[in-house]
């Protein structure tokens, strides 16, 4: 599908789930608070393409590996509570880092507090060609892992397809290759995943002064920084998924969601923080600590 | 002694406190607080002013000045004149830094040589750290990029602010930072 139809129909699809949504109160319809350890988030979520408070997370197995195995929902319900991150090593805007962060602080407080095998880190890459074995590991070492505690798992599908089926399309964690940076601006790129107001994507882009943190990047101004990177190749395709022909590998990047899931041990989200690095209580390192801790010793 | 009973008999005396002035986020006082955060050791980059090394964020022993930038920020591109221009002014007094968190090197975000080629195309002339993991941001970013962070040798933000800033406004916010840092000269 031609990559900007495909992001306007997000945009559409999500608002149309928005105009279904009012319910009686503010939890999500059809969530069932009765199955979660925290109350409904303040911040309504509406219903964006991933599950919220209250809903199960669907079932998933892929490979870590660094750890040489596999991992799989199976694994953690009815053992232990996650938490999940999405991300891709090439993240131009330390928005990645920063989600990796509130894993990595989880995973200190844990080992400090004692509950480290009560509780798993995992964090998804979407970019598995570039982000190879290899790569994990160094990008690992520099984000400051601790890979021997054992509770952490990077999680990489094997294709750039099965990314998109598992994370894209079964967990509803919503990104958007992008060949050409200069094609972003602010309404194509955006990928509004809810009512909610916070389910920004980021864009990876740019804006006129001083912007926002918020994820970053909401505006719509074209790169000129980027020009460097540019392949000199033309851009007349923009389908996104399959031609890597004419293009440095090097040089896509992604629009997606800033998202970090709190699945509980019974397999039902607790928390699916949206935006999640933006400068908001609601997903601060503070208060996903918090969460966590109250979720693990439940 | 308790800071309150110190500061009474202090002014009682007629001691002039810290050149005379408290300082407006707290009481000058040659101990760490103890609030203040651990500092945060980077990889720093061999660039136009800068070495490659590492750096240690904040200075404990003077204030510290980061500028907290991205090369696909263009905003950050017009701040690079009024830092240029602070740099000259105040550098020598401060450690003086500018951060960014993106992901640099091969097959990466950008390499190294686009982010030199891109100091040097900006007239950068001081160091450059690699917040990689996002940390020095996570604690300093003041709301958006750019944003110029004056911190004193305690530790503590004595002024930030987010948006492009002129030379002026960089300086004052920087000689905040100087003047609350022990040892200072009023």
């Amino acid at each position: 599908m031609e990559r900007r139809t495909y992001l306007r129909s997000l945009g559409v699809g999500s608002l149309a789930g928005i105009a279904g949504c009012l319910g009686d109160d503010l939890s999500p319809l059809g969530s069932d608070d009765s199955q979660t350890i925290l109350d409904p988030p303040a911040e309504p979520r509406g219903d964006p393409s991933h599950p919220v408070h209250g809903e199960a997370f669907p079932s998933f197995s892929l490979q870590d590996p660094l750890a040489g195995e596999t991992v799989s929902l199976d694994d953690f319900v009815g053992e232990k509570p996650f938490l999940m991150t999405y991300f891709f090593t090439a993240c131009p805007d330390g928005a990645c880092p920063a989600l990796l962060l509130r894993l990595r602080r989880v995973q200190e407080d844990a080992a400090e507090r004692g509950y480290e095998d009560d509780i798993a880190l995992l964090a998804a890459t979407f970019d598995p060609e570039r982000d190879t074995p290899d790569v994990l590991e160094q990008y690992a070492a520099e984000q400051g892992v601790d890979l021997d505690a054992g509770n952490w798992n990077f999680l990489r599908p094997e294709t750039d397809e099965e990314a998109r089926d598992v994370i894209n399309d079964e967990f509803g964690m919503r990104y958007e290759r992008v060949d050409d940076p200069d094609d972003l601006d602010g309404d194509d790129a955006s990928l509004d995943g809810g009512e909610g107001g916070h389910e920004d994507s980021t864009d990876h882009n740019d804006s006129d002064d001083g912007h926002d943190s918020d994820d970053g990047h909401d505006s719509d101004d074209s790169d000129d920084g980027h020009d460097d990177h540019d392949s000199d190749d033309d851009h007349d395709d923009h389908d996104s998924d399959d031609d890597h022909d004419d293009h440095d590998h090097g040089e896509y990047t992604f629009s997606h969601f800033n998202l970090v899931m709190l699945v509980n041990r019974d397999g039902i989200v607790e928390r699916a923080y949206p935006s999640a690095v933006s400068d908001r209580d609601a997903v601060s390192i503070d208060t996903i600590v918090e969460d966590t801790r109250t979720v693990v010793t439940d | 002694m308790r800071r309150r009973e110190l500061l009474a008999g202090l002014a009682g005396a007629g001691t002039v406190v810290a050149g005379g002035a408290i300082a407006v986020y707290g009481i000058p006082s040659t101990e760490e607080p103890e609030d203040a955060p651990d500092p945060i050791t980077i990889e720093t980059v061999d660039a136009p002013g800068s070495d490659a090394g590492e750096v240690t964020i904040p200075a404990s022993d003077r204030a510290t000045f980061i500028d907290i930038f991205g090369t696909w920020c263009p905003p950050c591109v017009e701040q690079m004149p009024a830092l240029g221009e602070a740099y000259e002014r105040v550098g020598d007094d401060v450690l003086f830094v500018s951060i960014t968190n993106e992901s640099v090197g091969d097959g990466r975000a950008i390499t190294e040589d686009e982010l030199v080629d891109w100091w040097a195309e900006n007239d950068g002339n001081w160091t450059i750290g690699l917040d990689r993991r996002a940390e020095l941001t996570e604690r300093y970013l003041a709301g958006g990029y750019p944003s110029a962070v004056a911190i004193d040798a305690t530790g503590t933000v004595q002024w930030s602010d987010s948006g492009v800033k002129t030379a002026d406004e960089l300086v004052a916010g920087i000689e905040q930072a100087i003047e609350a840092s022990p040892g200072a000269d009023s």
